[in-house]
């Protein structure tokens, strides 16, 4: 039997897509922290914490490196967007100083992999490293300036 | 139906002591300061938080498991921490269960410690504590104490709900926050709240060793920083950097 379905209003709605949309944006924040170990024993690396940040002018791009010989510090352009950030450690450090007896393997070297969100000069990259953060500031390329009318 | 958060006693729980909160936040500057707290006063285990609401996670120790926010003890102290970022829908729930519990215990005060995250930390040397209080007293005491007060704007997160249910139910409760990293571990920072809180419970706190174990500590707290941030995101943290209305 044909049953009438209740008239949703505009609020109901809104409520709805709303829903979704923190659905998907929640979806999205779990995709950008991707679930993989912070260690490589092939390579031998830990992945330090790094973040990118965009500003009007420059994207900085900072890392914590524990541990890190100040003189190994390497910054290295790989492709137009893409950053490698290495630094041996002072210390080599086993799954065993985590307390970790399940697994085996040993690291040296500290490396991440951090991706310009948008365009930038890598060859004017200015690079400090204070209080064992890694701070590396690249001007942002600019487009053409539009007239104002 | 069964209760959605609990708190399993396995130790008699002392009265009248001090309630301190180190859950994962920016910096993990609490979770920081209030692990090394437990280990340099020798407290032990005497509660766990379980809930449903939490993620299916334990952690082991020494090969046994143990949930991974615990609640430690001795006669003056009761410390919570959590090795696992809370999980922004249960941080309402666990945090009322927490307050609701400790008074029951009749806890005399309840500490968060935490951070207050600046851009250019890394070029500030010692950074300052400021706090917050459940009363105009409480404020006036830290002011007498030496402390900065935060006046007006946001708090956002585990220190913001335990301020807010305490007001509610005048229980006495302060808030130590050091200048922090955001999303970078801060032993330093978690050091130097740990110096105002030995003005503040006239309790001798000595944080060499947290400083010599600094940078083992950013190394191993890598994996807790990113999960905690995931968290800090769903929970807008960031909205502790706006601008109140005041009109």
């Amino acid at each position: 039997m044909y049953k009438k379905r209740r008239k949703r209003s505009i609020f109901d709605l809104m409520s709805e897509y709303m829903e979704e949309f923190e659905t998907l944006a929640d979806e999205l924040i779990e995709s950008t922290f991707a679930e993989r170990p912070s260690w490589n024993t092939e390579s031998c690396c830990l992945e330090p914490l790094c973040n990118v940040f965009v500003t009007p002018d420059e994207v900085v791009i900072t890392a914590d490196l524990p541990n890190a010989e100040h003189e190994s510090v390497k910054v290295e352009a790989l492709s137009e967007d893409l950053i490698e950030i290495t630094a041996k450690m002072k210390r080599k450090m086993r799954f065993d100083d985590f307390g970790i007896t399940h697994r085996e393997g040993e690291f040296s070297f500290l490396r991440c992999q951090p991706r310009m969100p948008v365009p930038v000069d890598t060859k004017r990259m200015k690079i400090s490293f204070k209080h064992g953060i890694l701070e590396i500031r690249f001007p942002r390329k600019r487009g053409h300036e539009i007239q104002v009318e | 139906m069964s209760e959605l958060v609990k708190i399993v006693e396995k130790k008699p729980i002392p009265s009248g002591a001090t309630m301190l909160y180190g859950l994962p936040d920016v910096g993990l500057v609490g979770l920081i300061a209030t692990s090394y707290l437990i280990s340099e006063l020798d407290s032990e285990e005497i509660a766990y938080m379980d809930s449903d609401l939490l993620p299916p996670v334990v952690v082991l120790h020494e090969g046994l498991p143990h949930a991974p926010l615990r609640i430690y003890g001795n006669k003056n102290f009761i410390a919570v921490i959590s090795e696992l970022a809370i999980p922004t829908r249960a941080l309402h729930r666990v945090m009322r269960k927490l307050v609701d519990w400790g008074q029951a215990k009749k806890v005399k005060m309840m500490v968060s410690m935490g951070g207050i995250p600046i851009e250019n930390r890394q070029v500030i040397a010692e950074p300052k504590v400021y706090g917050a209080a459940s009363t105009k007293e409480l404020l006036d005491m830290l002011s007498k104490k030496g402390l900065s007060t935060l006046n007006e704007g946001y708090m956002v997160g585990p220190q913001a709900l335990t301020m807010r249910y305490c007001a509610e139910k005048k229980i006495p409760a302060i808030a130590l926050l050091a200048q922090s990293f955001y999303n970078y571990p801060d032993p330093e920072a978690a050091a130097m709240v740990l110096k105002e809180l030995s003005k503040i419970t006239e309790t001798k706190i000595d944080v060499s060793k947290l400083l010599e174990k600094g940078e083992e500590i950013r190394l191993k707290a890598r994996d807790i920083m990113k999960r905690t941030q995931q968290e800090m995101t769903h929970m807008k943290k960031s909205q502790e950097y706006d601008l109140p209305l005041y009109v």
